[in-house]
């Protein structure tokens, strides 16, 4: 075909990338937002080896070509990245995204990316030279910035299958189907034996990649939910002064407080 | 170089041009098939929707070369079923028309929905035809002309 390849395997698609200039394309649904007429486009939505929800011990690894949709009809998909998936625009959209899609287009406004950070999760890329993973906070550098050579693919996200039972999402949109976020909030809570093992925040849609700051989390680990309440104040506080948001569709000053708030709530619903 | 090949409407076609383009374009430019409405052009709006596999797609962000070999329906195909009958008549005894911009795609919308739910509760109706939008009817025909849809077409679907 003209301007288009349709690899059969990851091979076939790792040796295109490598020898020729594509653009990788997935479900479309942001490529096709702006696209790009005259580049060659790699359709990779068949390539089988993208097509996977699998797990091992440690990990739910999902394909990068697996559609939104897919993710949530299956049961093993974690309750929390399947809300997030639930709010993402409408069907056809959510038939169309993809895991891969939505990590590439490198917006800190995707919801899937968002629990990808708050979880801890794993990227696996390939090309020709091999293979290499890399957390999802180092694989955004900036602003549309990633660390994805021109010849890798992504290949799967590794979501960590256990922890992420006691969470809050709350995606801020100006509508409820269809909307793009204009401040999105995970945050994940786990505790043993009477302390806190894990108070992990992320903030969507704010700044030039989603944010999370594991300093400021680390004020409270390792402390009981009483004594974490004596700290709520200072713990507030770190967050207000670290965060530097930017004005995108809403304010900088709008997202601040909305994320304040959205924090401030994340506690509450774990008692601190 | 190779045409894209797929199926339109259950006949066999193939498409000589490039494989960026929109699916919406071509179906509307090389086909002909005006149901297909371009509302947006970034996904926004559900006028564009058609069946790809049996499974709905704004085709204003589709890539013609991704539906090789795929079985491609527009609401010119759709029509020629029972279902759309049944759609059709419940669709006009509600009023769920006005203008009609964008009807063809709460159709294909609704066809999606009932296929995987064939007794959806509001909500359900609701959420299935969240990504289409009408700035005439307020919803509330086109809600209840997909419960009547599946009522009177109890078993089509």
């Amino acid at each position: 075909m003209v301007n288009g390849y349709t690899p059969a395997s990851l091979r076939e698609a790792l040796e295109l990338r490598s020898r020729l200039t594509v653009t990788p394309y997935a479900g479309g649904t942001d490529l096709m937002v702006r696209p790009r007429p005259d580049d060659c486009y790699l359709f990779l939505a068949r390539v089988p080896e993208l097509r996977h929800i699998a797990e091992d011990e440690q990990y739910l690894r999902i394909g990068a070509a697996v559609t939104f949709t897919e993710a949530l009809e299956d049961e093993r998909v974690p309750a929390l990245m399947k809300e997030a998936l639930s709010r993402i625009a409408a069907p056809a959209i959510r038939n169309a995204g993809t895991f891969g899609g939505n990590l590439a287009n490198g917006s800190p406004k995707a919801d899937s990316v968002l629990i990808e950070y708050v979880a801890d999760a794993k990227i696996r890329l390939a090309s020709l030279r091999g293979e290499r993973l890399v957390d999802v906070a180092s694989f955004y550098q900036g602003r549309k910035r990633l660390d994805l050579a021109p010849d890798e693919l992504i290949v799967e996200v590794l979501l960590p299958r256990a922890g992420l039972e006691r969470y809050v999402y709350q995606k801020v949109g100006g509508r409820s189907a269809l909307a793009i976020s204009r401040v999105s909030f995970a945050g994940v809570f786990a505790e043993e034996d009477g302390k806190i093992t894990n108070i992990a925040a992320a903030f969507g849609a704010v700044a030039d990649t989603v944010l999370r700051y594991r300093d400021i989390e680390g004020m409270l680990l390792g402390k009981t939910v009483d004594e974490a309440r004596a700290l709520r104040g200072e713990y507030l506080r770190a967050y207000e002064e670290r965060m530097v948001l930017t004005t995108g569709r809403v304010s900088a000053e709008y997202r601040k407080r909305v994320c304040m708030n959205l924090l401030g709530g994340f506690l509450e619903t774990f008692g601190i | 170089m190779d045409a894209i090949c797929f199926t339109l409407n259950g006949r066999a076609v193939s498409y000589s041009g490039s494989a960026t383009d929109r699916l919406l374009d071509v179906l509307r430019g090389e086909y002909h098939l005006t149901s297909v409405k371009c509302g947006c052009k970034e996904g926004e709006c559900g006028a564009c929707a058609v069946l790809i596999n049996g499974t709905l797609y704004n085709s204003c962000c589709v890539a013609v070369g991704a539906v090789a070999g795929d079985s491609v329906v527009t609401l010119e195909g759709f029509r020629e079923t029972e279902r759309f009958a049944v759609l059709e008549k419940a669709f006009g005894a509600l009023s769920a028309v006005q203008c009609g911009f964008c009807t063809p795609g709460m159709i294909l919308a609704s066809e999606a929905l009932l296929s995987r739910c064939p007794h959806p509760t509001e909500e359900e109706i609701r959420e299935g035809l969240s990504g289409n939008l009408c700035r005439c009817t307020g919803y509330n025909a086109i809600v209840n002309a997909v419960a009547l849809a599946a009522k009177e077409g109890d078993g089509l679907w």
